[in-house]
């Protein structure tokens, strides 16, 4: 267990950043949000999935949404206590802990802020392992777990518990609608879980992660070293082009920033080219010349990360533009997202790229996302 | 006085209703249907008055939203109302004891039967409209503080949730998406209200006014007086035009059957035009450009010969129709009713006036 400090926030909120993989939104509001919370004496611990009771009952905290909208629309500040409030209402008990829905980006922050609001331990771990914009795509979820009782709540004071639902894709239905008249922001609670199903389905050790990420990298910044071998050293991913953007083609559709680029290579990657599709996140990464992808070299579930090649600071899918350097990364995702059953979920088919044919990217054991 | 409801009664409020529905508020044939069912194998259904019930004792209204041609194609499974309405109970945590129609006009009048009979709980004699009203705030317990929250829905799927809102106009706004991916309709239980806050906010006596009117109907047919005498005798209307059906424009908008009916006079009224605007309900009555009767009134078209009530999705070239006004309840007609229900709510910059002020030489109280 430990005790989560100002220090704590700032690297968590760097390592997200990077494990959003483009998108996850910004988690730049959470963050001061947070630290704000620690200065005025709130409190909250991180716990590992092993001081967890098997019959501990758990909550997936997250908030959903547009990520353009939650920088723009301020927080009431009480929204992810009313979402937990709500769920334990209906259940008429009291949770135990929250975990993290996703830990790459924005709702990294979100369960630290809900666990000092509530005074409930944080699970060091989420259903992710990295950002996803769908609420189906949780390995609690693929694991079989229920997605109900699912509580939202808005900075209005408006709070919705579904009781019962045919499946995660219909949460993600109902929810999705609902959130866009709530004004496009909503926290959640999502399902309530025993200790027992979080420890077998949770991405085991990702807050611990993000935030060695993060250390690594304020390190590297702090020392003048290159940020990207710090990030790749703690993540196990490997370096897959460096370039600059020379094109950028967005349109948002069905509620997702969906868009393609082009970067044309620089120093050992001059004369080549690499493609990235996206939606929020980045999805599928293919070699090629100027107007052709030839060979998919990293997709989904895998994490495809741009840096920018200066700073290493992550960039996100609406930050991209003509001219910025950037450096890819392409980092190994959890196993549980590796199985038959789970690429059908997270899988590139899953996001609508039926010739695109996921092959694992190699991983160091004992180092990344577990 | 307490009374049973059996499978005639039932008969008589589902064509009341349809008087009631002004339009809408949802054909009542499947609920009459269910209804019945439900009474053939759990036996009648109790009614009570307003005056028996406790101030203490808790009341939640049973109801089904959505699009009303989607009702009559998508069949309920049959459990979502007991769903709906546990799920209240458990949320406020206290047994309820009696369950009541939230709105007496159209298909909701005979839902709340079907969920009575099966868990033999009491229904109250009122409703929250005294007619059909197309959204979940213009309910007159609305008016009166009483919250929707909890509100639960419940599709034949299984899908079910619980909202808490912070005022009812945003319930409307949530529970609406919710039905429309629930596949356009839904089980509903909301406005839990206690006997006391019963007493001060219902539209009283409702249920049997359905009844008496599709009573009256059935009788007047079968000694061939005029019917739409009788009914203009049992609701204190007016017979606005006698007319025939020219055209119709519809058009559906947000989830409504939007549109207006023209009819040409006939008799008394030839030479004279008719113009009614309807948003799933109609709203407004116009004769020669001159309103005559507009919402929170009752417009109703019923053939001319049958009686028959008209709802708004079966209005066709041809049809010879009496158009009814009928003085709305008076919780309507104060400024706050007319806030939520007036004819501004719904994009007319007119104001209201009472139908008996327009027709008072006919009038019958």
């Amino acid at each position: 267990m430990w005790n989560i400090t100002v220090d704590d926030v700032e690297s968590i909120a760097i390592g997200a950043g990077i494990l959003g993989t483009g998108g996850g939104g910004n988690p730049y509001l959470g963050e001061i949000w947070m630290k704000s919370m620690l200065k005025q004496g709130y409190s909250v611990n991180v716990i590992d999935l092993n001081e967890l009771h098997d019959d501990a009952l758990v909550t997936d905290v997250g908030g959903m949404g547009a990520p353009t909208v939650g920088i723009e629309k301020l927080p009431h500040g009480l929204e992810p206590r009313w979402a937990v409030e709500a769920l334990e209402g209906f259940i008429g008990k009291s949770i135990d802990a929250i975990i993290c829905a996703e830990i790459g980006g924005s709702n990294s922050i979100v369960p630290l802020i809900a666990g000092a609001l509530t005074n409930k331990p944080v699970v060091d771990g989420d259903a992710m392992g990295r950002a996803f914009p769908e609420m189906q795509m949780s390995t609690h979820f693929i694991d079989g777990a229920s997605c109900v009782p699912t509580a939202m709540a808005d900075e209005k004071g408006n709070q919705i518990v579904f009781s019962h639902l045919t499946d995660s894709f219909a949460l993600e239905k109902f929810a999705r609608d609902l959130c866009i008249l709530m004004g496009c922001r909503a926290e959640m609670a999502v399902s309530v879980m025993s200790g027992k199903q979080v420890k077998r389905s949770a991405v085991p050790r990702t807050m611990t992660l993000a935030k060695r990420v993060g250390d690594a990298v304020r390190r590297s910044r702090r020392t003048k070293e290159p940020v990207v071998d710090a990030v790749l050293d703690v993540t196990g991913g490997r370096e897959i082009f460096a370039g600059k953007l020379i094109d950028v083609q967005r349109r948002t559709t069905g509620g997702f920033a969906r868009g393609d680029l082009v970067a044309e290579g620089i120093g050992e990657y001059a004369g080549d080219w690499m493609h990235i599709a996206f939606q929020n996140e980045n999805l599928v990464a293919w070699r090629g010349d100027r107007h052709e992808r030839r060979e998919v070299v990293v997709c989904v579930p895998d994490l495809i990360c741009l840096l920018e090649t200066e700073t290493g600071e992550p960039i996100t899918t609406e930050q991209l533009r003509y001219g910025l350097r950037v450096t890819m990364l392409g980092i190994p995702c959890t196993d549980k997202f590796r199985t038959e059953k789970a690429l059908k979920v997270v899988g590139p088919s899953a996001f609508g790229y039926h010739d695109v044919t996921y092959n694992p990217m190699p991983k160091v054991p004992g180092q990344g996302i577990e | 006085m307490r009374r049973m409801l059996d499978v005639q009664n039932v008969e008589d409020i589902a064509l009341g209703a349809a008087v009631l529905g002004t339009g809408g508020g949802g054909d009542p044939y499947i609920g009459k249907l269910m209804a019945n069912e439900a009474i053939r194998k759990y036996g009648p259904v109790e009614m009570v008055t307003i005056d028996e019930v406790p101030d203490d004792e808790m009341s939640v209204a049973i109801a089904m939203m959505g699009a009303p041609t989607v009702m009559v194609e998508k069949m309920p499974g049959g459990r979502e109302c007991v769903d709906a309405f546990r799920a209240v109970e458990s949320f406020l945590g206290k047994p309820i004891k009696y369950i009541y129609s939230i709105e007496a006009g159209g298909i909701n009048s005979t839902i709340p039967i079907t969920l009575a009979a099966t868990l033999r709980i009491p229904m109250i004699d009122l409703d929250g409209m005294g007619r059909a009203f197309p959204e979940i705030q213009m309910v007159t317990h609305n008016l009166f503080g009483i919250t929707a929250t909890p509100f639960t829905m419940a599709d034949e799927k299984g899908n079910s949730a619980v909202l808490s809102t912070i005022d009812n106009r945003w319930m409307e706004t949530f529970a609406r998406s919710i039905a429309v991916n629930m596949g356009a309709t839904a089980h509903i239980a909301a406005y839990a209200a206690s006997g006391k806050q019963q007493k001060e906010a219902g539209v009283f006596g409702t249920m049997s006014l359905a009844e008496k009117i599709g009573r009256t109907i059935r009788e007047a047919r079968a000694e061939h007086r005029n019917v739409t005498q009788a009914i203009l005798e049992v609701t204190g209307g007016y017979l606005i035009f006698h007319g025939k059906l020219t055209d119709i424009q519809r058009r559906t908008v947000a989830g409504f059957a939007r549109g207006e009916a023209y009819l040409d006079g006939i008799g008394e009224d030839a030479g004279s035009q008719m113009k009614i605007q309807f948003q799933n309900e109609n709203l407004m009555a116009e004769r020669d450009g001159t309103i005559i009767a507009c919402v929170p009134d009752l417009i109703t078209m019923v053939e001319e010969d049958t009686g028959e009530p008209i709802t708004t999705e079966g209005l066709r070239y041809g049809f010879r129709v009496n158009v009814l006004g009928m003085p709305a309840h008076p919780h309507w007609r104060t400024e706050h009713g007319l806030a939520v229900v007036g004819p501004r709510y719904f994009g007319y910059d007119v104001d209201y006036v009472p139908v008996e002020e327009r027709f008072s030489k006919h009038s019958i109280s």
